[in-house]
């Protein structure tokens, strides 16, 4: 049974997110930008200004990047929301692993990723039809943002356990998806060498790149994988630390030992 | 044999000792009342015994646990922590069924033993209610069913009545008494309200500033001070000065 109890954490976390919480508003907040994007790539694919597969292909991108900063919302606030709300003594209370803890809860956050891409697939359809981009856009996005989501959730999460307040865990969680997504809005930047660089070490900016590769260039999966070594590795790393570090960074106080 | 045992049991921040070599030990059904001034170490040593802080120093085993085993002893312990948080949103039954799937109880187990620890502390017919509408005493007592949800060996209980109504206190004196009386559980008992100590508490031990000033029965701690207050007093003079 020990080894399940991530899932009963798991389980309760999302329904209190999705039951009551705010995840609900979040989403719907999310698929009214959608809307509105979508409807200005089809006025301008109208007018001939976007390529179907660029109209695709951005909101594929618009897709990723909020449900990933949605999710990043999410478990900023798992930890050091409960140290604010007094709860997570109870929770520290229980035979439950520090680790099934952290696991559970980034499981929960993670749910918030696949509500947004769930909202996506059908502005993809609407958008991608006659090219069939469409399933393989949502394919995509599904594959790519899943290892996004898990990586950059998991830094939120360890923000959330390194930190008394969620309000200094959300901005730092904030402050890093500004840092890693603002190069992604540089045109030019992986045709420069320096830009390249950039673009492969971020992870943002290389799962990014790595779609516009796919559904805009209209190159194979396997072609540019390269360029999800970064999300991969950030992805790892973070997983590992917090499997292996969990149990010393849930505490009732962060700091203190 | 001791349910709670103990030795030379120390806690350092920094320069600060917050406890300093406490030695005790407590048998089953018995009620231990933990007293002493603000900052005397209590809530400190609460929370070494339920393994939620590590000690400096000095050994401990509870439920027939070493401290090393610190989900052993969880499984074994039931809590009501001093400033407990209860989630609004949730209902009363709702949060009981989570803490005891959070035990390992099945499903069915788990809304069983929510109903029946709710109706055991007259919340029955409140299950579905939302926790936020519930009065701060409602919020002590399904604190008290959840810290049972277990079938606990021993029960800890950090300032259990704090801010509850006369009536709200005698209630949950009641209950106290029936966990030690009718389970057999050791109950530690954390509070400031020195009636409650003399009206449930079969031993008393007295901190002040990390120390152990006195352990010992109740007649034994009053015996030449007149009563128990002057004896506190006596024990733990200049404290909050």
């Amino acid at each position: 049974m020990t080894g399940t109890r991530w899932s009963v954490v798991a389980e309760q976390e999302s329904r209190e997110l999705w039951i009551g919480g705010r995840g609900p508003v979040l989403v719907f907040g999310f698929s009214l930008l959608l809307s509105a994007m979508t409807y200005l790539a089809a006025t301008n694919r109208a007018m001939n200004f976007l390529e179907q597969r660029e109209a695709v292909n951005l909101t594929a991108q618009v897709g990723l990047a909020v449900g990933v900063l949605l999710t990043v919302v999410v478990s900023a606030d798992a930890i050091s929301g409960e140290r604010e709300r007094g709860t997570l003594e109870g929770l520290l209370l229980t035979p439950v692993s520090r680790r099934a803890i952290v696991v559970g809860k980034l499981a929960a956050a993670c749910t918030m990723w696949l509500a947004c891409l769930v909202v996506t697939l059908p502005y993809l359809w609407v958008l991608g039809r006659g090219v069939a981009g469409a399933g393989q856009a949502a394919l995509l996005t599904l594959v790519v943002g899943t290892l996004v989501a898990i990586g950059l959730g998991g830094i939120g999460l360890l923000f959330s356990a390194w930190t008394n307040s969620n309000k200094t865990s959300l901005a730092a969680g904030l402050l890093l998806l500004l840092v890693l997504f603002a190069p992604t809005q540089l045109p030019a930047l992986p045709k420069t060498g320096v830009g390249e660089v950039i673009t492969r070490v971020n992870p943002i900016g290389s799962a990014l790149h790595y779609i516009s590769q796919i559904l805009v260039s209209r190159r194979a999966w396997t072609q540019d994988l390269s360029y999800l070594v970064a999300p991969a590795v950030v992805t790892l790393v973070v997983t590992g630390v917090v499997i292996l570090a969990g149990p010393r960074l849930v505490r009732l106080t962060a700091g203190l030992r | 044999m001791a349910t709670i045992e103990a030795i030379g049991l120390s806690k350092r921040y920094g320069a600060r000792d917050a406890l300093d070599g406490l030695t005790f030990s407590a048998e089953p059904g018995e009620v231990i009342g933990l007293l002493g001034p603000n900052g005397a170490g209590k809530t400190t040593t609460i929370r070494l015994l339920t393994t939620i802080l590590e000690p400096t120093s000095g050994t401990f085993a509870v439920a027939g646990q070493p401290g090393d085993q610190p989900h052993r002893i969880r499984q074994r312990i039931g809590v009501l922590p001093e400033s407990a948080g209860y989630p609004g949103r949730q209902t009363g039954g709702e949060y009981l069924r989570y803490a005891a799937r959070l035990f390992g109880q099945s499903r069915r187990d788990a809304r069983s033993s929510a109903d029946r620890l709710l109706g055991d502390v007259g919340l029955g017919d409140r299950e579905r209610t939302r926790i936020s509408a519930y009065s701060r005493g409602m919020k002590q007592r399904l604190g008290i069913a959840r810290a049972l949800i277990n079938d606990p060996t021993v029960v800890f209980l950090d300032e259990p009545t704090l801010g509850l109504d006369p009536a709200g206190q005698l209630e949950v004196l009641a209950t106290i008494g029936e966990i030690a009386g009718q389970r057999g559980a050791t109950v530690v008992l954390s509070t400031h309200t020195l009636t409650e100590v003399e009206q449930i508490c079969h031993r008393v031990l007295i901190l002040d500033h990390g120390r152990l000033r006195a352990a010992g029965s109740i007649d034994e701690i009053v015996a030449g001070a007149g009563s128990l207050s002057a004896a506190f007093l006596n024990l733990t003079e200049g404290a909050g000065t």
